[in-house]
């Protein structure tokens, strides 16, 4: 990917040559270093077990582009966050999106992991404006996860009423 | 196939060139007139409907056949604009019109044309190919900027627009998910930019599992059958999309091609595995 980086900003002669295939601008972004680096170094790739009660997986999809994402966390007795993966399928953007994404989650309650917004995300990617729905796909997953967990421990609440009756 | 200098030849010498006015343009000039008088995503889907099955009506049909008949178009639509050529200020009685039929020098291309129009295909989901690529050689043969490296700045520019229009038009119409995404936009529906919030979470964890596998996938085999199931899975959904595109039925249409988008990402993502097992 890193070549196609350099292919996409060193080539006006490419740009200029597509010229007639769109009457319209094409634009031509550059992907921002930080981006690049969740690509190539990913962070926190893989899965969690879900069937686990602590684990919480948020699963959201962007009809638009076709991305998928998967966010799973991992919640200990405290209510703390202690580990995340993610699965994205997606653009260079929605990975770099959802790596962050578990990044911040860790170590935090999960009632501060639901105060994480997209802008947070888009601006420390340095999203430009046409990427800016891969942060939202992130904040979603986030608390679609969230909402999975927090459904399973009322779940598990419920079992423990009906156990001491 | 015409030759490129024959072409050139019955054009010159025909004052209405067959292969610019067919049969359909004067029927589809109803739905056309519509398009200018009121923005094209107000096609109804009667007057859709009406275009549809205007084969069947006969009498209908022979109000529009006739090209001569400049006449009726006019009466059906009396807010339209009138076009006229740049140069010689004759009317341009065609749409979509690509050169002035008295002094046949290049136009611009119009506003409000659909893609459909451009590439003379019926405004179906199910399409001919082989008939819009042979459209679009056609349109290419005459339009292309090439042609008119001779010409005033002003006929290059002309015919670089429309060129580029005619591009986008068969790009758009060749791939049946670009199709439908812009059937709907014509009716002023989009697929949604962000998260989809009433995605089946059974249907989300199917495609986390087929772009798991391909990711994993060792051997061209695994690779080539996840293409295949793929390419089957996006066969039906064209079949699903041109029932629901045929009743009307427009939201179903834009979930199924929402589907049939996930799908064909995951075709992109077989060809790109298979490229690098070379």
């Amino acid at each position: 990917m890193a070549s196609s980086v350099t292919k996409k900003c060193l080539s006006p002669l490419a740009f200029l040559s597509r010229r007639f295939s769109a009457p319209e601008f094409i634009s031509q972004c550059c992907y921002h270093k930080k981006v690049v680096d969740h690509y190539e170094n990913p962070r926190n790739v893989g899965s969690l077990d879900k069937n686990s009660k602590k684990v919480g997986t948020g699963l959201v999809g962007a009809p638009a582009c076709g991305d998928v994402m998967k966010l799973q966390i991992e919640v200990d007795d405290e209510g703390k966050i202690v580990d995340a993966r993610f699965k994205t399928f997606g653009c260079g953007s929605a990975i770099a999106s959802s790596s962050l994404a578990t990044e911040w989650v860790k170590g935090k309650s999960v009632d501060e992991a639901l105060m994480i917004k997209n802008t947070d995300i888009a601006k420390e990617l340095s999203l430009p404006p046409v990427k800016l729905h891969c942060s939202m796909l992130a904040e979603d997953a986030i608390k679609a996860a969230l909402a999975d967990y927090r459904l399973k421990q009322d779940g598990e609440q419920q079992e423990a009423v009906r156990a001491s009756r | 196939m015409f030759s490129v200098s024959s072409l050139r030849t019955v054009f010159r010498a025909a004052p209405q060139p067959r292969w610019l006015v067919t049969n359909r343009l004067s029927g589809s000039a109803a739905v056309s007139c519509s398009a200018h008088c009121v923005s094209t995503s107000v096609l109804k889907k009667d007057t859709w409907d009406s275009n549809f099955n205007f084969r069947a009506l006969g009498k209908e049909r022979e109000l529009f056949i006739s090209t001569k008949q400049v006449c009726s178009r006019r009466d059906l639509c009396t807010s339209q604009v009138k076009l006229s050529c740049w140069k010689c200020q004759q009317a341009l009685d065609q749409t979509p019109s690509f050169f002035c039929m008295s002094c046949k020098v290049v136009q611009p291309p119009e506003e409000g044309i659909s893609f459909f129009q451009i590439m003379d295909c019926d405004y179906t989901f199910t399409l001919d190919t082989q008939k819009l690529q042979k459209r679009y050689l056609q349109l290419q043969r005459s339009l292309h900027p090439d042609n008119f490296s001779q010409n005033s700045v002003r006929e290059q520019e002309y015919s670089e627009s429309h060129s580029a229009l005619v591009n986008k038009a068969y790009k758009t119409l060749l791939k049946p998910l670009s199709r439908g995404l812009y059937m709907l936009e014509l009716k002023g529906m989009r697929l949604e930019e962000g998260t989809d919030l009433g995605a089946d979470s059974d249907f989300l964890m199917e495609l986390m599992e087929i772009n798991e596998a391909l990711d994993e996938a060792q051997t061209p085999e695994e690779a080539n059958k996840i293409g295949q199931d793929t390419k089957g899975k996006l066969a039906d959904l064209t079949e699903q999309i041109d029932a629901a595109l045929r009743e009307g039925e427009l939201q179903v249409s834009k979930a199924l091609l929402a589907q049939m988008k996930y799908y064909a990402n995951i075709e992109e993502k077989v060809k790109k595995k298979l490229s690098e097992f070379m």
